[in-house]
């Protein structure tokens, strides 16, 4: 299968601490990839790399294919697009107004009629229509990750990196959303996420990677959930829960 | 604030407002109806007095190489610092920044002085240089990383500009009185000099940044969500921030070198202009060049106005801009993050 994202003896530091070494994995296309890992073992850095935002590493990041540090900034935002961990908007801007910023690559002095064309179909589609005018710097933590979601749509390119998409979300929105993005990478897209919350990663996610001692791992096919890797990278047991056919992971209550 | 009511200020003024100025003055007894019935006269021909003549031709002259000048080169220096503070804003993500907090307008100064006293540099050129040197010390000062937060940005704007104050007194120290003189007048932010040379100097190093910043508004926004979020959709921000600031100091440099350093103009008025229209930079850029210019305009007009001394037009914006500010921060309608 098509890699979408193929890393390749990967190594970075901050200083003088290494974050990741010899780090390789392929991400396959068209496929809701999640990368799990204890806080603090890279995964952030790692999307920065893939995603552009951090340079000076060596090794290779391929995305479909061609290497990435080559890519030029028109092309590579037809390609890839990136969540954050976090937003500020230090100026009152409408919904509206962010998620048209996703936008700037394409119509690239004014909004056109197709993006607002567009806005509606992704408001829709994330269930955040009645948001569209409200101040994003007044919602709550979950509305403007949704929001913050939708101005990746709207950018709609081949590859999405998502660090915590499921952040400050309910539960109502975290399902929803790992539905929507189940249903966009069935569309032809590739999305890639890192996620806190195996159980919900294990629910959607078509396979699943481990950062863990510097380097990624997996590529597990996700209806069977890797319980003794959870537990070694996570350092805590897990409950696997089955129901009909589908097994659900829960961490197991710490005694 | 009703949006058709604030369109109706920020572009309806505009032109009424110009108008009235021309008929505003020390020279008084100048009225629109006298004006107007005296040129008709001398359109028809009728029974047009030598007294009446003269008295027409002393009103015009007032009226188109005195008054109008003033009202376009104050009109060009209010839009040009309002829309500069906006950009710089949107730019360092931080509604307390303008050309004056990041030091650019004591560059400026200390070019334009520079060039005054020493007469290598034409003033308009050195002005720029000093603006852009200035800037680039802030942005090195505040840690050049894009996180640089409020008040790290705020504090190294002060710094740079406190540096540069203390140039342009080294300039005006060692220049010879005759030059002293003339440096002293002009850093004092002032509009009553304004003549067509001036005119002719600033209209198009304010009209060429403010058309590009125009055309790149709507970019504004994905720029002021910060470096990352740009890359993250795809956009490369170091290009479209580079042509921003540099028309943001040319603008700001123009002005100081044709008027002098006109402070907090450009710290407040996008602030007003937000509240009327929104945050949305397709609408406020726009909104900064008409309010900007009309609003420098009527401050102008009161200065002439209100006292029988005219009040340099600098004092009066600090004075404005000042207690807007204490306002503003006593309302907490400001993000202090």
């Amino acid at each position: 299968m098509e890699a979408a994202v193929h890393i390749n003896n990967l190594e970075f530091r901050y200083g003088k601490d290494n974050v990741l070494e010899k780090a390789t994995a392929a991400f396959p296309a068209n496929r809701f990839s999640v990368l799990l890992g204890a806080n603090g073992s890279g995964k952030s850095t790692l999307f920065r790399l893939i995603a552009g935002l951090l340079k000076n590493y060596s090794g290779h990041i391929y995305l479909h294919g061609k290497e990435s540090a080559a890519l030029t900034y028109k092309y590579r935002s037809t390609l890839m697009g990136f969540l954050p961990q976090f937003h500020s908007a230090v100026f009152p801007y409408s919904v509206e107004e962010i998620m048209l910023t996703g936008r700037t690559a394409f119509s690239r002095f004014s909004v056109r009629n197709s993006d607002r064309q567009l806005l509606e179909k992704v408001l829709k589609k994330l269930d955040i229509n009645h948001l569209k005018h409200n101040t994003f710097t007044k919602l709550s933590g979950g509305e403007q990750q949704m929001v913050m979601v939708g101005r990746l749509l709207m950018q709609g390119p081949r590859i999405i990196l998502m660090d915590e998409p499921t952040n400050h979300l309910d539960v109502y929105y975290q399902q929803y959303l790992m539905h929507q993005l189940k249903e966009y990478s069935a569309s032809g897209h590739t999305v890639i996420a890192i996620m806190h919350n195996p159980t919900l990663a294990y629910q959607y996610a078509d396979n699943i990677y481990f950062m863990h001692e510097k380097t990624v791992s997996g590529n597990n096919h996700a209806s069977v959930p890797d319980t003794a890797m959870l537990e070694k990278i996570y350092g805590t047991s897990f409950l696997d829960v089955r129901q009909g056919d589908t097994t659900t992971v829960l961490p197991a209550r710490l005694s | 604030m009703n949006r058709k009511l604030a369109h109706i200020i920020v572009y309806g003024l505009p032109l009424p407002v110009m108008l009235a100025s021309l008929f505003i003055g020390p020279t008084g007894h100048i009225t629109l109806p006298d004006f107007l019935s005296l040129f008709y006269k001398k359109l028809t021909a009728t029974s047009f007095l030598a007294t009446e003549a003269e008295q027409y031709q002393s009103m015009a002259n007032i009226i188109f190489n005195i008054r109008l000048p003033r009202v376009l080169l104050t009109f060009l220096i209010g839009a040009a610092l309002s829309t500069s503070g906006s950009v710089l804003q949107a730019l360092f993500r931080n509604p307390l920044v303008d050309s004056y907090v990041l030091g650019i307008s004591s560059g400026a100064a200390f070019g334009a002085a520079f060039a005054i006293n020493y007469a290598i540099l034409p003033v308009g050129i050195a002005a720029f240089i000093g603006g852009a040197l200035a800037v680039l010390c802030t942005f090195w000062v505040a840690g050049s990383k894009q996180q640089a937060s409020i008040v790290s940005i705020v504090l190294s704007g002060m710094i740079v500009s406190g540096l540069f104050t203390a140039f342009l007194a080294i300039v005006q120290y060692i220049s010879n009185p005759y030059k002293l003189q003339v440096i002293v007048q002009w850093t004092m932010g002032n509009l009553h000099t304004a003549s067509w040379t001036e005119v002719q100097q600033t209209w198009l190093p304010v009209l060429i940044p403010l058309v590009l910043v125009f055309l790149l508004r709507w970019r504004l926004n994905l720029l002021s969500l910060g470096d990352d979020a740009a890359k993250a959709v795809g956009v490369n921000p170091m290009p479209d921030k580079l042509i921003l600031i540099g028309c943001a100091t040319l603008m700001t440099a123009t002005t100081v070198a044709a008027a002098g350093i006109i402070s907090f103009y450009g710290l407040f008025l996008p602030h007003i202009v937000r509240m009327l229209l929104g945050a949305d930079n397709v609408k406020t850029i726009p909104g900064n060049i008409f309010l900007g210019g009309v609003f420098l305009l009527i401050i102008d007009n009161l200065a002439r106005a209100l006292f029988v001394f005219e009040i340099p037009v600098g004092i009066i914006t600090i004075i404005l801009g000042g207690s807007f500010f204490v306002y503003l921060m006593r309302k907490q309608k400001l993000n202090w993050n």
